[in-house]
């Protein structure tokens, strides 16, 4: 559930970024011979319809329908009391509250051409009750998959959108630079990283915390009975801001060898300058890459557990976070990367350095 | 240990249907039913958990981040990152044979797995875990009652950030922060703060807190997964006569729902009693859909759980059921108001969670 500032900045995300993406989307369904474009969202799968419309449900679910010409609509089963909510952070033509919205899409689409052909962004994913809605409210509509399409029309990133990544990672960054190196517990290190991300307008933000690294490096939630903190532990900053998620990881070194930390850094800038190609990670105790190419704000593209990989699309914004063994200490950390497009060395937008 | 009560609950409750395996979905919206079975509070991503009577727990994920949590936190599931969860649990379908199998909430199921074959068989078992999610164990109970506390102690938080100047935003910034030092791993929460163009609830804005602003909000936190929720008004500087007025027919309508609630009543009539007093007060435009959503709701490891408090629900209430009573709406002389507080059905009647005075705050201006 989203809780934090949802709004839409003019200044980040200007009106002609969203009609020049709307555009180059309708460019590439005039293209493929599809009347309209169907993207699903909820608040787990935000990507495809905020990079569109900048729309972000902070609960429940919308269909966005995108025509060959005009804007964007909402199909959404918030209530119609929030459609003006909707309207002020949204570029969107229109805003339909149903709550059966895979139905009342169908009929939207169907009402301008009964026989439209409509591409789906993910239809096998798709809500199975949604994608049933769709078909039997247009039984003329002619429902394909246009996964490959909007893949290809996200690639790479706008300036836009790796400025909004850039202060979605510095937003990670102060956060995580709030967390002291001898906190009293897990819970007030948490409470301030928290609090400072969603004062600097986060939209969203997930914290990890791998609590004593020398025992074991995998980053969990804390809920209650946390456990107590090593010499040595890991936070990681997951931050959504207008629509972009990154993440950052910190570890803290308790009495580390002056340098470790800064040298550990280097390796990690050095791993993913090699990008997409992962050589550089090789030496890695574990790494993951992830990013978006559809809906999933961070799917996992590659990395140590991730049994198929995909190649990160040039000029696209990642995600990476590896665990680098320097003098015995295991050390995690991450940050958000951009691919160089045409060939040019990928390199981390926000480092995880830390005045220490 | 609660995980293991619910799962051996809701194997039995297969034993009785007669289903071999269940398909139970999960995201981070809509995550309560992979939650029942897996016990794994699913964040990013979205998954899918498959329970057999007599193995293990398969917890199927496309997200790194949730993988490696689920690895620490579900230790007793075979936990599998993939790419394509349709395309994983459809070969898993494939792989189990003849069994009988079935889905919860089938709705929800990706539309390819759907129109496999093996999909194409899944029985829909939505209402019988339905049963399972309303009628709560002891155990599930004290969570929620642990869960309503902190909401209480939240409110608090939230009245003390409530100062003229603030954005709606830094107010949830101090009561998320709050939440995190005490545990609760996650929180519904919507705002709302103004005067009569102020229609309902949604995320924080940057919108500044004035004097004489009505200040609305769903605190609605979790322990252990389980939510509670809270609705309380605050006004900004002293109420005025209009604010006073209105707000003793929230009250009186939040006191005729929660008088109302007791075993054998159906949701209807708890929604009946909160919306007669409206009525009585020519207030009986403001409690349809036109203006208000629901007027409660179920509550555990959803927020928004059935049953749906609402005139035509005719969902039966049990002990063990837990609720928020909310008779919240639009005034015509004030704006968006709320007052709600969460109940558990007892044999009797009900037990009140929510400590917090059913009061119109006043913080300074």
């Amino acid at each position: 559930m989203r809780r934090g500032l949802i709004s839409w900045s003019r200044a980040e995300l200007p009106d002609a970024v969203l009609a020049a993406r709307v555009a180059r989307a309708q460019a590439a369904m005039a293209a493929a011979g599809l009347d309209a474009l169907v993207l699903y969202t909820n608040n787990t799968r935000t990507a495809a319809v905020s990079w569109l419309t900048g729309f972000v449900p902070y609960w429940s679910e919308g269909l966005c329908i995108l025509p060959r010409t005009g804007g964007p609509m909402l199909v959404v089963a918030l209530s119609n009391r929030v459609r003006r909510w909707i309207e002020s952070v949204s570029r969107v033509e229109r805003v339909v509250p149903s709550p059966r919205i895979g139905a009342e899409a169908g009929r939207v689409i169907a009402e301008t051409k009964i026989n439209a052909t409509v591409g789906v962004v993910e239809l096998e994913s798709l809500r199975a009750d949604v994608a049933d809605g769709l078909r039997k409210a247009g039984s003329g509509l002619k429902v394909t998959d246009a996964t490959a399409l909007f893949e290809k029309l996200r690639g790479g990133a706008d300036a836009a959108e790796i400025a909004l990544a850039a202060k979605a990672g510095t937003i990670a960054q102060r956060a995580l630079a709030c967390v002291p190196p001898k906190p009293d517990t897990i819970g007030t290190a948490i409470a301030a990283a928290e609090a400072q991300a969603r004062a600097l307008g986060a939209e969203e933000i997930y914290l990890a915390v791998a609590a004593d690294l020398a025992r074991d490096q995998r980053l969990v939630r804390i809920e209650q009975n946390p456990p107590a903190l090593g010499r040595s532990f890991a936070m990681r900053a997951t931050v959504a801001y207008k629509g972009v998620w990154v993440r950052l990881t910190r570890t803290v070194l308790e009495g580390a060898p002056n340098g470790v930390l800064a040298q550990a850094t280097d390796q990690l800038a050095a791993a993913v300058s090699a990008l997409p190609d992962d050589r550089g990670f090789k030496d890695c105790a574990s790494w993951l890459v992830e990013g978006c190419r559809v809906a999933q704000p961070l799917e996992p593209l590659m990395g140590s557990k991730v049994a198929e990989p995909l190649r990160p699309a040039a000029g696209s914004v990642v995600s990476v976070q590896a665990t680098i063994r320097i003098d015995g200490h295991p050390l995690v950390l991450g940050g958000p990367a951009l691919l160089g497009a045409a060939g040019a060395p990928a390199s981390l937008l926000v480092p995880p350095l830390f005045e220490d | 240990m609660l995980a293991e009560e619910r799962l051996n609950r809701l194997r039995s409750a297969m034993g009785k249907a007669q289903i071999d395996a269940m398909v139970l979905y999960g995201n981070a919206w809509q995550g309560d039913y992979l939650r029942y079975a897996s016990d794994f509070g699913i964040l990013e991503g979205h998954g899918i958990a498959v329970v057999t009577r007599d193995d293990g727990v398969q917890l199927f994920l496309d997200s790194a981040a949730d993988a490696e949590r689920a690895e620490v936190e579900t230790p007793g599931a075979d936990i599998h990152l993939v790419r394509d969860v349709t395309r994983a649990v459809s070969a898993w379908l494939d792989r189990a044979g003849n069994r009988t199998t079935a889905a919860a909430p089938r709705g929800f199921l990706p539309h390819g797995l759907t129109e496999t074959d093996s999909g194409k068989r899944l029985a829909d078992a939505t209402a019988v875990v339905d049963e399972l999610l309303m009628h709560k164990l002891p155990g599930e109970v004290a969570t929620i009652r642990s869960a309503a506390r902190l909401a209480d102690e939240g409110y608090e938080v939230f009245k003390a950030a409530a100062r003229p100047g603030r954005r709606q935003y830094e107010l949830v910034a101090d009561v998320e922060a709050f939440l995190r030092a005490n545990g609760s791993a996650d929180n519904f929460m919507i705002i709302g703060s103004g005067g009569q163009d102020v229609y309902g609830m949604a995320p924080p804005s940057q919108r500044r807190l004035a004097p004489g602003d009505l200040v609305t909000t769903e605190l609605t936190p979790s322990i252990g997964g389980y939510y509670a929720q809270i609705c309380r008004t605050l006004v900004i500087g002293e109420a005025n006569a209009a604010q006073k007025r209105a707000f003793s027919v929230y009250r009186e309508a939040l006191e005729a729902g929660i008088a109302a609630v007791r075993p054998g009543v159906t949701a209807a009539d708890v929604a009946r009693a909160e919306n007669d007093v409206f009525r009585k007060y020519g207030l009986g435009d403001y409690v349809t859909n036109k203006y208000t959503r629901v007027r409660g709701h179920g509550m555990g490891l959803f927020a928004d759980s059935k049953p749906h408090i609402l005139e035509d629900v005719d969902t039966k209430l049990v002990p063990g059921m837990a609720l928020i009573v909310h008779p919240n709406t639009y005034h015509p002389e004030v704006g968006y108001m709320v007052l709600g507080d969460a109940v558990v059905v007892t044999d009797t009647g009900c037990e009140v969670l929510c400590g917090t005075p059913r009061d119109l705050f006043e913080v300074p201006a």
